[in-house]
């Protein structure tokens, strides 16, 4: 147990470095001066630009070399120190992650959670029910090859533009601010779900279809024949078929992790939900090295640490795993 | 049994868990923000206003004037005067009068019976302190002492007496007169100098302010839209007779265009300063005009040729290129109509009296291949090579990249059109859209050929605009001005001139105007090509009395730098369109 656990961290630990050092690579390459872009939206006077350039390169650290930017990053990472926005100095890079997370988090967990669980079930149905069977699968095919964002555009235009039910953008109604009222919470539910279904509709058909597949491989295993063969209810193997078959389903999450937080970048731009996808596009566009810098941090740590989780939840849901690290035959 | 009644209870826990995330992140989103309005706002009494802010919603510093959150300026900070560009006028505001009490001094009288919002009383201190902070060197508005001459301020009695040594810079003097928010001194002086120039002073208690309007809710880093409220108490109300009319303005943060045109459509928007198409102009909606160009002109869309290569440096080259752009073909294809050509001047229609139109008729441009190509023929550039394109002098080609920002899509349809037009009479340019970025960090190195920029607004002179073209020296890294690093000495000195004289004396004025004028329609170091729209979309259902070119010629738009010249007299002549 203790040499998986070990194992596992130092893996997560060397991943997370090199992760970090991509991260803080990435920008400094981009093509574009970033100090130079903020000058031009100063419009600031040409007397004054030299002065200024100077002040914004100290203020930023830019005025060292290279690789003892890369050094000074660390050493302030290590301090919990994102540093400062470039495009809103001096506002610091955390500020600006903390204010946006809530929003993303909203539509991340409940989508991932509710769509691992809806589509499972949904799935593990449709493998015993023809009608089922012949409605949800292909309807699942298609949610699934689905880009997130498209989906974002048609639920958009059909049930916002179209129909008019729900609001087009935003996360709350222009109306009301964020604040504990009955007012705001009504306001944030109804402008939520839309693109919380967008994600949760992608994800929900990729799982259905898995499970489904998974559970008839598992029905026609050698134990739910033999269970079947000794007298068991039909009930009793379909719930063995569905343990059985949920492991792969957990490996899967972990895997998927990644691409729904880059769905809900994308489905936070189309609806301008103000989220950490709409301060990464952004941060890009005004090259805001630090808060781009600190919103990748932000999604690599996370997903890692979600990952970890889901290695201990394997632990603890199969047995064969714990039994084979606790030298069991 | 006991497996399926387990397996029930782990989806009901996943899906309590997912709602109660759901309601963490709502409640931690709260926090951030801070609000005070415990209600719906009032449709009735709230103009809803957008197409200012692209960042997030936490600059409150006034000097940062292209970054403060809408309205910092105007509502809450005012300025000594306000300048009302379509009627070429000053308007005295915290100052209550001014005037060139001697060929270096100027004096300026400070409104007497103006408090800040918490209670004290605005002095003549106040309004030299708000000039003093200027002197920091990395003070955006910095320049003011660094470029005009002045010297020194000065409180006497009533008055700030400021000393210029040598002749005063008038012209820019003159727009410091309305863009310098006077701000509070008690407060400001706790702040240390580097936060009163490059500081977010985000601690929305701290505006402190004169103006009609006091900060209610929004100010944090997800907040979409900013909230201000009338003031009671306003000095404008019983110095002046005004009152502003919506007792809420909501300003909501720039999202995707598609979402915020939605958002106009649907009416939760009164005044709407993006882009929008000409299909939305109709029935509640209304623009400025009632035709086309349906928007006033708020800068000129310029084409730089980069001087320092071959053929641009040419300006024979340079004026067949222009005498070659299907102006007419941009306007309907790029912008439905919604633009107007600019004079060749590149002057804006507010500073259409200092067009001298002998110098126009002589000199002007105007789309005619006929005429290009005979030009470029005159000047020796012929297609040796038989390509269907010309080539250089020494029989080099002539492969020109012609360059917007990826996205700007009505640029992107307008440098196709040029590329194409520029082809048909034989010069050869590709159009190509590099990110935002790598063209500005191109542009101030001179690693482009031709590009489009827009960069100046209104303002009270043209010496803005000539400073743009000309200014001199021309640095390794030309990020604002000049960036077609066109060298003419005689017509940077005419400008220097120009701004020491005052408009007053027309006389010398307009001779100085025409000087440049003819000087930039010989040399054509950069291309006037239109007028970018003042986009301005109303919404009638709430609210009238909205500015048009019949009734109340305001500026109608929240952009920053506005509410300082006339767009403040559209909130005074606002009235709720139906009384509940």
């Amino acid at each position: 147990m203790t040499r998986y656990l070990a194992r596992k961290v130092v893996i997560y630990l060397l991943t997370f470095f090199v992760a970090v050092t991509i991260d803080w690579a990435i920008p400094r390459f981009m093509p574009g001066d970033p100090i130079e872009g903020l000058l031009s939206r100063m419009k600031a006077q040409p007397g004054a630009t030299e002065e200024l350039t100077g002040y914004y390169s100290h203020a930023f650290g830019f005025d060292v070399p290279l690789w003892q930017q890369y050094l000074n990053f660390w050493a302030a990472l290590l301090h919990g120190d994102l540093g400062r926005s470039i495009a809103n100095f001096p506002t610091p890079v955390s500020e600006l992650i903390m204010g946006a997370l809530p929003y993303t988090l909203a539509l991340l967990i409940p989508a991932i959670l509710l769509s691992f669980w809806a589509g499972n079930k949904t799935g593990a149905l449709a493998a015993r029910r023809k009608v089922l069977d012949n409605t949800v699968l292909p309807a699942s095919y298609v949610l699934t090859a689905t880009p997130q964002m498209w989906l974002g555009i048609v639920l958009a235009w059909l049930f916002a533009s179209t129909w008019a039910i729900f609001p087009v953008s935003g996360a709350y109604g222009l109306d009301v601010q964020p604040e504990w009222s009955l007012e705001f919470a009504t306001s944030f539910l109804h402008h939520w779900i839309l693109p919380f279904s967008a994600l949760f509709l992608v994800a929900f058909g990729g799982w259905a279809i898995g499970m489904r597949n998974m559970i008839i491989y598992e029905l026609e295993s050698d134990y739910s024949n033999y269970l079947t063969a000794l007298g068991a209810p039909s009930k009793l193997v379909r719930k063995y078929a569905y343990r059985n078959a949920l492991l792969p389903q957990i490996t899967g999450l972990a895997l998927a992790l990644g691409a729904v937080v880059a769905g809900a970048i994308v489905v936070e731009i189309v609806f301008s939900y103000p989220g950490l996808g709409t301060l990464t596009l952004s941060a890009i566009q005004n090259r805001d090295y630090f808060l781009i810098q600190g919103i990748f941090l932000f999604l690599i740590t996370g997903v890692l640490i979600a990952n970890f989780v889901i290695d201990l939840v394997y632990v603890v849901i199969d047995p064969r795993t714990r039994v084979g690290m606790q030298g069991g035959s | 049994m006991m497996a399926t009644r387990r397996a029930r209870g782990v989806g009901a826990l996943v899906a309590m868990a997912a709602l109660v995330a759901a309601i963490a992140a709502l409640t931690a989103g709260g926090a951030g923000a801070g609000g005070q309005t415990a209600f719906a706002l009032p449709r009735a009494q709230t103009l809803y206003i957008s197409g200012n802010q692209w960042s997030p919603n936490v600059d409150l510093n006034p000097a940062k004037n292209w970054d403060y959150v809408t309205g910092l300026v105007g509502f809450a900070y005012e300025t000594p005067f306000r300048y009302d560009p379509l009627s070429d006028k000053f308007i005295p505001w915290l100052a209550s009068a001014g005037k060139w009490t001697s060929k270096t001094t100027y004096t300026m009288t400070v409104r007497s019976g103006v408090k800040w919002s918490d209670g004290q009383t605005m002095t003549p201190q106040d309004v030299k302190y708000s000039f003093d902070i200027l002197k920091l060197a990395t003070h955006p508005q910095h320049a003011l002492w660094q470029d005009t001459g002045l010297k020194s301020t000065k409180v006497q009695g009533r008055n700030v007496v400021f000393t210029f040594g040598g002749t005063p810079g008038i012209q820019q003097f003159d727009f410091y007169r309305f863009n310098v928010a006077i701000v509070p001194q008690h407060v400001f002086q706790k702040y240390s100098k580097t936060e009163i120039t490059t500081g977010n002073l985000s601690d929305p208690k701290k505006i402190v302010g004169t103006g009609p309007y006091a900060y209610e809710s929004g100010v944090g880093a997800s907040s979409e839209t900013v909230v201000w409220k009338k003031r009671d108490g306003w000095w404008g109300t019983s110095a002046l007779g005004l009152s502003v009319g919506p007792t809420y303005i909501v300003d909501i943060k720039n999202g995707t265009n598609a979402a915020a045109l939605a958002n106009l459509l649907r009416g939760n928007i009164d005044l709407f300063n993006n882009f929008a198409p000409k299909s939305a102009i109709r029935g509640q909606f209304k623009t400025y005009f009632d035709r086309a160009p349906y928007h006033l002109g708020a800068n000129t869309t310029w084409l730089f040729p980069n001087t320092t290569k071959k053929p641009l440096d040419d300006k024979q080259f340079r004026r067949a290129l222009a005498n070659s752009i299907n102006m007419g073909q941009i306007i309907s294809k790029a912008y439905q109509g919604l633009v107007a050509k600019a004079s060749p001047t590149g002057l804006l229609p507010i500073w259409d009296k200092w067009v001298d139109p002998k110098v126009v008729k002589q000199l002007g441009f105007s789309y005619s291949p006929g005429k290009a190509k005979a030009m470029l023929a005159a000047a020796g550039y012929k297609d040796t090579d038989g390509d269907g394109y010309v080539e250089n002098k020494d029989g080099s080609a002539i492969d020109l990249k012609i360059v917007c920002p990826n996205g700007w899509s009505d640029w992107m349809t307008a440098i196709q059109v040029i590329a194409d037009s520029a082809k048909a009479v034989g010069i050869k340019v590709t159009a190509s859209f590099p990110e935002y970025s790598t063209l500005v960090d191109d542009r101030g190195h001179a690693r482009y050929d031709l590009l489009l920029a827009n960069d100046r607004q209104y303002s009270n002179t043209p010496w803005t605009y000539y400073q743009y073209i000309y200014q001199l020296p021309i640095l390794d890294n030309q990020t604002t001005v000049n960036y077609e690093r066109y060298t003419s000495p005689s017509a940077w000195s005419a400008v220097q001139a120009l701004d020491k004289i005052p408009s007053s004396n027309t006389r010398a004025y307009q001779a100085v105007m025409s000087k440049l004028q003819r000087s930039f329609l010989q040399d054509l170091p950069a291309i006037p090509l239109w007028y970018n729209g003042m986009w301005s979309m109303v919404n009638t259902k709430y609210w009238t009395g909205w500015p048009s070119a019949q009734n109340g010629r305001f500026t109608p738009t929240s952009w920053r730098n506005y509410w300082q010249m006339t767009a403040i007299d559209m909130l005074t002549h606002l009235r709720p369109a139906k009384q509940s």
